[in-house]
């Protein structure tokens, strides 16, 4: 009896596995690198009610990053400044200029200004700024070199991989206290190792790799 | 086919404990619970949800999911920072901050740190500065942060049921003030509840002054104040009893459920368990004699019981009494004359009185007797008399000067006058009398006589059809105001939320207790922080008043308020008098036929007013373990006799009127009588409480409030499938395997292993080999948890701290009754019974235990080995954690715990209405319930969706804030290891009697270390080697050894002991009951 299927058919569960492979990996490398927040966050600047420069602030001024974000060595939540607090400044400086109208009617009525939120991490995460602030993680290693920015924008991934890389070797990121603010600090990696274990050590750093140091 | 753990112990070689009659006589039902992988359909979607209806909603469900995906994109939704115009002084978003407030509770108040998130008050917990010592809270305060955010608060000013502006309210009130003063308040009756607030005082005096013609009057329903009247009868001043339980080395109980029910049980709880510590110096163990007719708390925990019939426990407490007097020899006087005959209408069959009284009068001076606010004055002042006689008072019993109660009369004179035409304008400050009032009143209709009734109520009830005026009450978390808490000291009320709904300012949420009496009086001053700031400089006296005010509300009370210890005299002519009057109708009442009955206060939902709170609802009674309902409570024996099963609705008729309900057979019930707990069967309430079990209320009379005699029952009919009541006392049954361990005094001394039971089945424990590889333990610290089986009582705080703390949903009553309860705390409730006894007497007085249960962070943990996405393994401290974002919901894990201590989400608690669950994703969101009760969630653990699997981590947000603040504090330096006790899981600051205590093991002076060291330390089912990290500390009984009913183990050690050396079951062994593996 003559073949139904012709010989050519042979061929073709081999061809459907193999496009299926490839069809597969694609999909997985396009996932891996489109749905991950090395893609999707980082870069996201959005266009905040006030113009405010980061870089003007601290780089031409000087101010501490605490003077705004004056949580950050007590709280989870590093704080964003209230009304009052640019008002302190601006009620000489720019006093009338335009891009700061936002901030003296909040001051005037009392509603808050709506800055939009760039820096997130998932409800069931709980991430805490004073425990690394306090323990010598500057503000670098998660929002780079915000104090030359003129827009904030989101600087480094935020994954779990992202931070797990720190909490598996804290060694290559721990600074002295002082110069956890200073964001231009910097030492050549050799000597940022050698000084960050002797820091790791004398500090007992046990950076939590399980479950329970970020999820409750 | 059903596989057995491989070690499982041959059932009847171990103490043989129950928690339910099916389980001890292994009914088919128990049987058929205990068999099912997982209980009653909980694999299957079952009725409504039929296969086709899932997959209509999951294709639903799915086609959203795509919408969704397509039209919105990918990116995050934009979101808002907001921060602060002007940010408060001090403040720091994301640290929680405390305040130190109170509950006022009848006449005393609960002394409360409550933390607060962002501004909203989330848990609450005990205040440790107070002078009456860190005394935890009771279950009842742990649920009230539930009440301020219940949306069926009344949230309207209503008049004839109309919403009104507040306005209106205020201006009524000003044109009614200014009436009622140029009549000198003649027609004016104002009914109030009982309160400790010395502002509330104040304005009273005021309005007297204003009103001299008002006439005052108090109702409430469930009225503990009887333990201060009795005293201020028998010392002839007004004084508030202090017990000193802690001091005393004998109590015995008259009804009297210290542990439970009476006024500031969390205080006594907390003296309780120090009085039963047992100290390696050998100071031995406090001993509690009950008499009691109800199974109650405190008679769960005592040593000796006598159970009786309400109407002859006065004729044993008055044999009590005459025994002691004739052991210790005292003279034959007026006081025995006067007791002689109730005593012997009491035979005191088997001597337990004559026993008892020996043992009392051994220990002058440190013993205590005391009486339940159900038994009448006479038993209270046999109380007192006895206390007075063996030297009691100033050594084991207190008593402080009390404010004198002004005279007020009770509801059945206001009826009176109301139906006399008397009563012009009704002013109902507290409480809910058309519900609450006695059924033989009729108040209902009493009410409508009055020509205007004006009521600050809570919530819309059976008393708002007859109100003309309604004021919306505000939650004591809203409220300034004051109160006194037992001990007499001032303790603070203040706000910490502006009232809920009450707009921007907060003015129009309603009014306090207090504002609401000034605008009743037209005061001057109606603000009610003005008005507590002026009470409090009156009893702070001389001094800053500013620092004095600040101090006040910083500490929470006004130090050194509490009165001094008053050492009054004996007055004995009020106990003859009262003695000579009652004792006649109370060997009468002993002596009158039918069945008796007992009205008492619930354990969940008090005299009703926690009807509509959820935690307590689904809060399994500590004896019963009924949820969300109530049920009459029958002995075993009296059931036989009447051919009754659990849940058979009964009608009882009782002075001509009838109630129905359910059956719920109690083992330790006084024969011939019926518990009926109050509080439930409510007409008008919220959502959560309406339709929840019946209405005891309508059988009760102003004559006999507490029990009366005479009732007859009548069978309506069998339980069919709707009559099932929710009840998780076979939940998790652990098929007698050995989990509770107790002994008695003498035999721990003299073998400290017993307890521990090191001679048991851990003798056979296997090699500790693991197959297994386990992540090892390096953290710096390594948890664990000892729980004090001597010290708890059973009261059930934890279970509602641990609700609150960790988000635990409320699943409703069909949930419950399916066996898929949330707590990640229970309390198993076990019984043992005698073991030389047929099975029909098992049940008749029980010994009980009480063991809280919940994760215990296995070691080798077997868990985590069935887990296929590694949702639940263990961190470097020895925590058995959880990732609910791995977990997919196979359940495994639950199924290989031994403990059954893990939870599975069936569905959508947090999001759902309840009665909607098996709609699913279909079923409509109520917003403004679930927004609301989305503020009462910790912000500091996650909330968990359906499908996810959770369970108790010793509170693993509190471990890592601690640790947190330490590092913080410690900043660049090494000192990181948190100091023992900083941490303090919700469940062990709730305990009133500090039976748990948390630390860290690799410290070995920590608390906890210690504990683990004491011979009556024991891990439940260690030979299966987990390595639990929780342990145990066994219960140790301390008999006496005169008394009839002793033996010389606990009837559970005793029962196993004896068989295992006679190597044969015993008398009482059941048939059928399966040997060996089973």
């Amino acid at each position: 009896m003559p073949g139904v299927f012709p010989k050519w058919t042979n061929q073709l569960p081999l061809n459907i596995a193999a496009g299926l492979a490839i069809a597969g990996a694609a999909v997985a490398a396009g996932l891996g690198y489109y749905f991950t927040p090395k893609y999707t966050r980082v870069g996201y600047q959005p266009i905040q009610p006030v113009p405010y420069s980061h870089a003007t602030h601290v780089e031409q001024l000087g101010m501490d990053c605490r003077y705004c974000h004056a949580g950050v060595e007590r709280s989870w939540f590093a704080g964003l400044p209230d009304a009052s607090r640019c008002m302190n400044c601006h009620h000489q400086v720019l006093a009338g200029d335009p891009r700061l109208a936002p901030v003296r009617d909040s001051m005037q009525t009392g509603a808050p200004v709506a800055w939009i939120q760039i820096h997130r991490t998932p409800d069931y995460v709980y991430f805490h700024h004073a425990a690394h602030i306090r323990r010598g993680v500057s503000c670098l290693h998660c929002h780079g070199r915000v104090d030359q920015f003129e827009e904030v924008r989101h600087d480094q991934p935020l994954s779990m991989s992202f931070c797990l890389e720190c909490h598996r070797r804290p060694e290559a990121y721990l600074r002295p206290l002082d110069q956890v603010y200073n964001l231009g600090w910097n030492t050549d990696p050799a000597r940022q190792n050698e000084q960050g274990r002797l820091l790791a050590l004398t500090g007992d750093m046990r950076p939590p790799l399980s479950c329970s140091g970020c999820h409750r | 086919m059903k596989n057995d753990a491989p070690a499982r112990p041959a059932p009847w070689k171990e103490p043989r404990y129950w928690r339910s009659l099916d389980e001890l006589a292994r009914t088919p039902p128990f049987q058929e619970w205990l068999q099912g992988e997982f209980p009653d359909g909980a694999q299957a979607l079952e009725h409504p949800v039929s296969r086709r209806r899932f997959l209509e909603i999951m294709s639903a469900s799915f086609l959203l999911a795509g919408l969704g995906l397509g039209g919105a994109g990918c990116r995050r939704p934009e979101e808002a920072i907001l921060p602060f115009a002007r940010i408060p002084e001090g403040y720091d978003h994301g640290v929680a901050e405390y305040y130190a407030t109170a509950m006022p509770v009848r006449g005393s108040a609960i002394p409360l740190l409550v933390k607060t998130h962002e501004g909203r008050p989330v848990k609450i917990e005990g205040n440790p500065l107070h002078p009456q010592g860190r005394t935890g809270t009771d279950a009842f305060a742990q649920a009230s942060i539930l009440n301020l955010y219940d949306p069926d608060r009344l949230r309207r000013f209503t008049r004839q049921g109309q919403a009104v502006a507040p306005a209106a309210a205020i201006d009524f009130l000003a044109s009614q003030a200014r009436e009622w003063a140029e009549r000198r308040g003649s027609g004016l009756a104002i009914l109030e509840g009982r309160a400790s607030s010395p502002s509330r005082e104040r304005i009273e005096r005021l309005l007297r002054r204003r009103y001299p013609e008002a006439r005052w009057y108090i109702h409430e329903p469930i009225d503990l104040q009887i333990a201060r009247a009795s005293a201020a009868m028998a010392l002839g001043q007004p004084l508030a009893p202090a017990y000193r339980m802690d001091l005393a080395r004998r109590i015995v109980s008259f009804d009297a459920d210290l542990l439970g029910t009476e006024e500031d049980a969390h205080r006594w709880i907390h003296q309780h368990a120090r009085g039963r510590q047992l100290d390696d110096d050998g100071r031995d163990p406090a001993r509690l004699y009950v008499l009691e007719s109800l199974m109650t708390l405190t008679g769960a925990n005592a040593d000796h019981r006598l159970r009786l019939e309400p109407a002859r426990i006065p004729a044993a407490a008055a044999r009590l009494w005459w025994e002691v007097h004739r052991q210790a020899g005292w003279a034959a006087d007026e006081e025995s004359a006067a007791l002689r005959a109730l005593a012997n209408s009491y035979a005191d069959p088997n001597s337990w009185c004559a026993e008892c009284a020996r043992d009392l009068v051994e220990s002058r001076g440190q013993c205590l007797v005391v009486a339940g606010h159900r038994q009448p004055m006479a038993v209270h002042l046999a109380a007192w008399s006895l206390n007075h006689r063996l030297g009691n008072i100033g050594r084991t019993v207190h008593v402080r000067p009390a404010p004198a109660a002004a005279e007020k009369e009770g509801l059945p004179e206001l009826a009176a006058s109301l139906r006399a035409g008397q009563v012009e304008a009704l002013v109902i400050l507290d409480g809910n009398p058309a519900y609450t009032a006695p059924a033989d009143l009729d108040w209902r209709s009493a009410q409508r006589m009055a020509r205007t009734v004006i009521r600050l109520a809570a919530s819309e009830d059976e008393t708002s059809a007859a109100c003309d005026w309604q004021i919306p009450a505000l939650h004591f978390l809203e409220s300034w105001g004051d109160a006194r808490t037992g001990d007499g000291t001032v303790t603070s009320v203040q706000p910490l939320i502006q009232p809920l709904f009450g707009g921007a300012s907060g003015k129009d949420g309603g009014w306090t207790d207090l504002e609401f009496l000034a605008r009743i009086g037209g005061l001057e001053e109606q603000r009610p922080r003005e008005i507590v700031r002026q009470t409090i400089r009156e009893l702070a006296g001389s001094g800053d008043a500013v620092r004095q005010w600040r101090q006040y509300l910083h500490d929470g009370f006004l130090a050194g308020s509490a009165p001094a210890p008053a050492s009054p005299a004996w007055q004995p002519g009020a106990a003859l008098e009262c003695w000579h009057s009652a004792a006649g109708s109370l060997a009468a009442q002993a002596a009158s036929p039918g069945l008796q009955v007992v009205f008492h206060r619930d354990y969940s939902v008090d005299d009703g007013r926690y009807i509509n709170n959820g935690w307590l609802q689904e809060m399994p009674d500590p004896i019963t373990k009924l949820t969300w309902e109530n049920a009459i409570l029958i002995s075993p024996r009296t059931a036989r006799l009447h051919k009754l099963a659990h849940f058979d609705r009964i009608e009882i008729a009782l002075r001509g009127r009838t109630v129905e309900g359910p059956v719920w057979i109690q083992p330790g019930m006084a024969d011939n009588t019926l518990g009926l707990a109050l509080g439930y069967g409510r007409e008008r309430t919220g959502r959560v409480g309406a339709g929840s079990g019946y209405n005891a209320y309508r059988l009760r009379t102003a004559a006999a409030l507490h029990a009366d005699t005479g009732a007859q029952i009548r069978l309506v009919r069998r339980p069919g499938k709707k009559d099932r009541i929710a009840c998780t006392q076979d939940h998790g049954a652990l098929e007698g395997r050995p989990i509770v361990r107790e002994a008695s005094l003498d035999q721990f001394r003299a073998d400290p292993g017993l307890a521990s039971g090191a001679m048991r089945i851990e003798a056979h424990r296997p090699p500790a080999a693991s197959l297994y590889s386990h992540p090892p333990l390096t953290g710096l610290h390594q948890w664990g948890m000892a729980v004090d089986l001597n010290a708890c009582v059973g009261c059930s705080a934890c279970v509602l701290a641990c609700q609150s703390e960790n988000n635990v949903p409320i699943v409703g009553r069909g949930q419950v009754a399916r066996g898929r309860e949330m707590h990640w705390l229970r309390i198993d409730r076990y019984y043992a019974g005698p073991p030389d006894r047929p099975l029909d007497e098992q049940g008749d007085d029980p010994q009980v235990v009480f063991q809280p249960m919940m994760c215990q962070q296995c070691e080798h943990a077997p868990c985590e080995y069935v887990c296929p996405v590694n949702a639940t393994v263990h961190d470097e401290e020895g925590l058995n954690v959880m990732a609910y974002n791995r977990c997919v919901g196979t359940r495994y894990c639950a199924n290989n715990c031994p403990y059954k201590v893990r939870r599975f989400n069936f569905f959508d608690y947090h999001r759902r209405p309840l009665d909607r669950l098996y709609r699913g994703p279909l079923a409509p969101k109520a917003p403004d319930e679930r927004d609301l009760i989305q503020w009462a969630r910790n912000p500091d653990v996650t909330v968990r969706m359906r499908g996810v699997m959770e369970k108790c981590t010793y509170c693993v947000q509190r471990i890592q804030q601690a640790k947190i603040a330490r590092k913080i504090a410690a900043g660049i330096s090494g000192d990181i290891r948190v100091p023992d006790g900083a941490i303090v899981p919700a469940c062990a600051e709730a305990c009133p009697a500090e039976a748990i205590v948390f630390g860290d093991l690799s410290d070995p002076n920590s608390r906890v270390s210690v504990l683990r060291r004491q011979a009556r330390c024991y891990r439940a089912l260690e030979f299966l080697d987990v390595r639990p990290r929780t342990s145990y500390l066994a219960r140790i009984r301390n008999p006496n050894s005169r008394m009839p009913d002793w033996h010389e183990h606990p009837w559970s050690l005793e029962d196993a002991l004896r068989r295992r050396e006679g190597g044969r079951p015993g008398q009482a062994e059941p048939a059928g009951r399966p040997e060996g593996g089973g």
